[in-house]
Formats: structure tokens, sequence, C-alpha cells
């Protein structure tokens, strides 16, 4: 997969940076990004992976015990630092101007 | 990641007690569907994370949209994995890999059933539009109010005769031959014509003084209890928008009664008008308004008009 590639913009690939764009450091699994974006997971996973393919994102599973958590071990998504910083870009160019 | 490796997702606390379990499993189905039917590189990992991230959902509704969302998430993640595959192979061999390239169809229907589908909603759609719609639209095309109108009969005038002016007599001696024998006939049967008195002419005969009878003459029609004409324009007229005048010849006796079958004096140029005509002068027997002569009606034949026009 090719990385730092362009992506195509959307209003929902806008609210998926904009959920991770609230705390740049957060590790946010899909459902997390769900609750923040209001989008179907038919949109959502799709805009996860074209992120994560095209550099943005970095994906890992959660480190944790399923038996003892008693749940499942769950797929965390991150900003990357190229990621951040193209994000940022996109968001200024409408004038939001999220991380100034 | 190996298979086996993957937990079963326990359901959320206060969850799964209530949800029915065909619910649970068809989403789980669902689920583990789409993930199969994924590029085989992502189809374990998506497996598990759907199924992580659907233990943290709550309600059957949510999880079974969550279920079905996924199974688009697929087509849409497939398409994109399986077009820079294509271009990569395209471009190492040309455009024949791309002609027997196939792909993968990850639809839960094929394109013949959505065809199908397509096909009878649209009958559907139109056979509720005929019974609601089309007939309503064209009910309202016929107009609702119709008016037929009864020309009076045609008022002949009638035929007063001549003033019969005084015979100027000559002073021409007419000879009348002596005969001897009696006249078959008194002069009083000889044939007279009708309303005008005889004349007898001869020597020494009086100057006509006969005074002259004339008759009064008033053609009968339809009466006051003629039957509607409304309720004799034809259906099929007023479909076609058919509009026009007959003439009727009916023959009525004293008493307003028909004495023969109505005929078709002049034609409106629709056959079914003038049924519609002649049906109604048929009704009409004993409604009729005779024809009087000095005041007592009599037996006679005359015309009258039938006209039909539709109101707009």
């Amino acid at each position: 997969m090719g990385k730092d590639r362009n992506v195509r913009m959307s209003l929902q690939t806008l609210k998926v940076l904009e959920a991770f764009l609230e705390n740049p450091t957060d590790e946010l699994s899909g459902s997390d990004v769900q609750k923040r974006s209001s989008l179907a997971s038919g949109t959502l996973y799709p805009i996860l992976l074209r992120l994560e393919s095209a550099g943005w994102f970095v994906s890992r599973w959660e480190t944790i015990d399923p038996s003892s958590a008693g749940r499942p071990r769950r797929r965390l998504y991150r900003l990357t630092p190229t990621g951040l910083t193209r994000a940022s870009e996109v968001f200024a160019s409408f004038g939001r101007g999220v991380l100034a | 990641m190996n298979r086996r490796h993957i937990v079963p997702p326990p359901s959320p606390p206060g969850c799964a007690d209530d949800l029915p379990g065909w619910s649970e499993g068809l989403t789980r189905w669902l689920i583990q569907h789409a993930a199969r039917n994924a590029p085989s590189a992502l189809s374990e990992r998506l497996e598990e994370e759907w199924l992580a991230d659907l233990a943290e959902r709550s309600g059957a509704l949510a999880r079974l949209r969550f279920g079905i969302g996924c199974c688009w998430a697929t087509r849409v993640i497939a398409y994109e994995y399986s077009v820079p595959k294509v271009l990569a192979a395209a471009s190492t061999t040309g455009n024949k890999v791309m002609n027997a390239y196939a792909q993968p169809d990850y639809s839960l229907f094929s394109r013949r059933t959505l065809a199908f589908v397509l096909i009878v909603g649209l009958h559907g759609i139109f056979i509720f539009a005929l019974a609601n719609g089309l007939v309503h639209t064209a009910i309202e095309v016929i107009p609702h109010r119709i008016q037929a109108i009864v020309l009076p009969g045609i008022q002949t005038p009638v035929e007063q005769p001549p003033p019969i002016s005084q015979p100027t007599l000559s002073a021409t001696v007419v000879r009348i031959p002596q005969r001897e024998e009696t006249p078959e006939f008194p002069p009083e049967n000889l044939p007279t014509e009708r309303g005008v008195g005889a004349q007898v002419e001869g020597p020494g005969a009086p100057p006509p003084s006969t005074p002259v009878h004339s008759v009064t003459r008033v053609l009968g029609g339809p009466g006051k209890a003629f039957p509607n004409t409304n309720d004799f324009y034809p259906s099929r007229a007023i479909r076609n928008g058919e509009k026009g005048v007959v003439t009727v010849n009916a023959c009525v006796d004293d008493k307003g009664r028909l004495t023969a079958a109505p005929t078709v004096a002049k034609t409106s140029g629709s056959a079914s008008l003038d049924d519609g005509a002649l049906q109604l002068a048929k009704a009409g027997s004993g409604h009729y308004r005779p024809t009087t002569e000095d005041g007592r009606p009599v037996s006679s034949c005359y015309e009258f008009m039938v006209r039909y026009q539709l109101k707009e």
C-alpha cells in the first residue's frame, strides 16, 4: 500500500478526520469513530481502510486479554504525523483552523 | 492472524437477554458473510474487528443495521482493492489480461434478480396508477353537466286560403242548355274545395256571397310532460363528444299518442344521436301536444328537432 497518497475528500471523510482531530493522540476503534461521526458502518470502514492505505492512519490490535476483559480485542486507529499534517491542511483550506 | 484466535465476542450486558435469537444470529451471519467476501488479505481482520465493534452496540435494530452496513462496506472495500490490481495487471501484461479478469460479485443479489424486482415494481406502480389517478383523470375529462334541448316544433305557417276576390261578372250571358232530365247530383253535392265555399255560377244566380271559411291550424309538438332529453343522450355519443340536431317526424293522434313509429326526417350525422332521438320520441308517446284545428285536437304528423349539445 502506498504511503502519503492523496485521498479523495468527501464530507464523510472530513467527519472521520474531525473525530480524530479532537485529540490527535487518541487511539480510536471503529465503534468510537462511529459514535463521534455518526456515520454508518458501511461508510465508515471503507474510509478507515482508505486513510490507512494512504498512510494517514496506522492501526493495531488492542493489547488485552479477551477472556479476562470479557470482550474481544478491538482494532485501534491513530493519526500518523503525516495524516495529522495533511488533515490539518485540509481543514485549514476550508477555513476551519482546527489546529491553529 | 489465525482464525482460531478469534474469540467470539460476548453480548453486551443487558442486551443479549432481550434480543431475539434469530436477530443476533442474523447479524453475526451478515458480518461473517461480509468478511469472507472481502479481499482475502483483510477477511479475518475485518471479521474480528467488526465482531468486536458489534459487541459495543446495544439494541437489536442498531446491531442489525451494523451488520447490513458491513455488507455494504465489503462491497466498497472489494471494489477499491480490485481497481489497483486490474491497473497493475494491465500495465504489465496488456489489455488481454483485463478482458479475462473475472471480478468476484460481492453483491447479495444478482443483476438478474435486481432487474426482475425492478420490472415487477414498475408494473406495480403502473397498475396502482391506473387503479387510482389515471381513472380519476379520465372521469374528470367527461363534462359533468349535459344539456339536451328539445326545440319547439317547426311552426309551419298555416296556409290561409287567399282571399277570394269578388268575381267580376261579365255581361256575357251564359246559356244553359235546357235539360229535360233532372240533374243526378244536386248542386249541394258537388265537390267543393276545402274551406272555400262553392260557387255556382249561372244566369240569374245571385252574386256569390258565401262567407269564406278558414281553419286555424296549430301544429303540435312535445308536451310539458315529455321525457327528459338528458336521459336519452347516448353514452357513446357523450364519450365521443358528439353533438348535433336531429329532426324527428312523428305522427300523433288527438290524444298525443304516436300512431306510427317516429322516423328521422333529417339526420344529425351521428347514428347514435339519431337513435337517441328516436328513443326519446317513442318514450314521449302520450305526452305530445296534438295539432289543433280551430282549437280541436286532431291527428297529424309533424316534425320537431332534438338538439344534443355538451355543456362545457
